[in-house]
């Protein structure tokens, strides 16, 4: 296996050297929302004197910019790609490969990642020194989140292909992902930090696995929970992984016996 | 004029028909609009449960310049960015020949050819979120303030319109120019909140080369009469200089198409 996935990686590096600037483009949008939601929390808090339910207005920064770096380590684009496969019946020729075709996703995520990692980090300190952020974390917090984001991308690369199997069902589904993406928008941590929501919408959000994606390893990088309540999230964290994972499984199972090879 | 008015009526219908043939995709998306709007109104909401003001603005005249957002991407979703996307395809494979040889004038007929017709349902959406802005708002509104809305919506469009002109223009020398509309799409969501609240890189870069600052505070800001007519005009006038640069980056465009077979 880990032989597979040297060979993977560097077929793939050689793939993503040749659209450079693509990547450096596509992480904009990584950058933009959480940039425009911390420049109207900004104004908010500036109309509030200062401050709104314990957000100051540099820990609104920090918490933004965080949710911008975990934003865009937890991207995953499967679904859209998946679903054009299905429906051109490229998907054909990969299920007769020995490998899953997770595992070509997985390899073709993680490079973007990395490859855009320096230009992100770039992009943070710009915005960090025009919002004059203040990190209030201490060691144990960078450490907590190394496991906490490493869950985070896992469990959003799975969402990510349970919904893609719908497409065995669906053909089409622009609608599953506007859906999904709306509900992510709300309950995720994006409009606002979750302590900052109607307590109705914090105990929906805390109750869906998008916070564990986005909200809640933004809160551990930006030192907004204490050991205890960290270490609790990471194990809602763990769980909504291992119920993504077996949910993708058994979808996945199913939706095999429904392609139709569209196209074959 | 008349005859591209009704040039336009005829491109709308055959559209229309040629939609309607999904019929399911059609009303998914309108649902999907519903989904959308309705939860960036839920966005403003969470926001002022928090606060009665944001830099000025007070929240009927938020969920206003929301309406105004959605109109505006609604009008240029609906009749341009599918022309256009149309468009880039026949600069890359060489179609764009018949488009030329037709007895119309060749700007009007790319930028208007293709309509998303299921896209009228923002206009409308937005307009309604615009309308319950505007009963929140409260204030006695004019027949004036009307106009200077109208006109100033209009030229947000415009201005929309030659942006996107340009940067499609764009494609008769470099092939690839979807990225950089990437780029466009990706900025425009930052139109969702009044201009003033950006810090100043952010506003300059979205006032001039991303319009849609512009596009979306100008209308909002007519409607709550905190733009009088000399404001209006001069927009206007930046509109027309707008469009008329674009034009003649089009033209000059043009002239370097190679065509199909050549």
């Amino acid at each position: 296996m880990i032989r597979i996935y040297r060979q993977l990686l560097v077929a793939q590096i050689q793939a993503a050297a040749q659209y450079r600037i693509q990547a450096v483009l596509w992480m904009l949008f990584s950058i933009i929302r959480p940039v425009i939601f911390l420049a109207a929390w900004t104004a908010v808090s500036a109309a509030q004197g200062g401050s709104v339910g314990g957000y100051t207005t540099s820990d609104f920064a920090a918490y933004y910019i965080a949710l911008t770096i975990v934003g865009h380590l937890t991207t995953a684009w499967n679904s859209f790609e998946f679903e054009f496969e299905v429906r051109q019946g490229k998907l054909s020729p990969k299920l007769l490969r020995p490998l899953h075709p997770l595992h070509y996703s997985v390899v073709e995520n993680l490079i973007w990642k990395v490859t855009t990692f320096l230009p992100l980090m770039l992009v943070c300190l710009v915005i960090a020194l025009t919002f004059q952020v203040r990190w209030s974390g201490e060691w144990w917090h960078l450490a907590l989140f190394v496991p906490s984001i490493v869950l985070a991308a896992a469990l959003s690369f799975m969402i990510g292909w349970v919904v893609a199997t719908a497409t065995f069902w669906l053909q089409r589904i622009n609608t599953v992902n506007t859906l999904l993406q709306r509900t992510s928008f709300i309950f995720a941590g994006q409009i606002a930090p979750l302590s900052l929501m109607p307590t109705a919408l914090q105990v929906v959000s805390y109750s869906l696995p998008f916070a564990y994606v986005l909200a809640i390893p933004a809160e551990i990088l930006r030192g907004g929970v204490t050991l205890e309540r960290g270490l609790l999230y990471l194990v809602g964290q763990a769980v909504w992984l291992g119920l993504s994972i077996v949910a993708f499984r058994f979808a996945w199972r199913a939706g095999l016996r429904e392609y139709s090879a569209v196209g074959a | 004029m008349i005859r591209y008015l009704r040039m336009f009526r005829a491109f709308a219908a055959s559209e229309f028909q040629f939609e309607m043939e999904y019929r399911g995709n059609f009303y998914l998306s309108i649902f999907e609009m519903f989904l959308v709007i309705g939860t960036s109104i839920g966005a403003v909401l969470i926001m002022f449960g928090h606060t009665t003001t944001m830099n000025g603005w007070t929240l009927p005249e938020m969920i206003v310049l929301l309406g105004v957002y959605y109109l505006i991407q609604g009008g240029v979703n609906l009749v341009f960015s599918p022309s256009f996307e149309r468009l880039m395809e026949h600069v890359r494979v060489g179609t764009l020949d018949f488009h030329l040889l037709k007895p119309v004038n060749v700007q009007f007929l790319v930028s208007t050819r293709h309509l998303r017709v299921v896209r009228a349902a923002d206009l409308v959406l937005g307009l309604v979120v615009v309308i319950v802005g505007l009963l929140q708002v409260g204030a006695q509104i004019g027949v004036a303030q009307s106009l200077l809305f109208a006109l100033s919506l209009f030229f947000g469009v415009m201005l929309v319109y030659s942006l996107l002109l340009g940067l499609v223009t764009l494609s008769f020398w470099f092939v690839r120019v979807e990225n950089l509309l990437a780029i466009f799409w990706a900025f425009t969501e930052a139109g969702r909140f009044p201009v003033d609240v950006y810090p100043l890189w952010l506003r300059v870069s979205l006032s001039t080369i991303v319009p849609i600052g512009i596009a979306v505070t100008a209308p909002a800001n007519a409607i709550a009469g905190r733009m009088d007519a000399v404001g209006v005009a001069l927009l206007g006038a930046g509109t027309v200089l707008a469009v008329g640069i674009a034009s003649a980056l089009w033209r000059r465009g043009l002239k370097s198409y190679t065509g199909a077979s050549a």
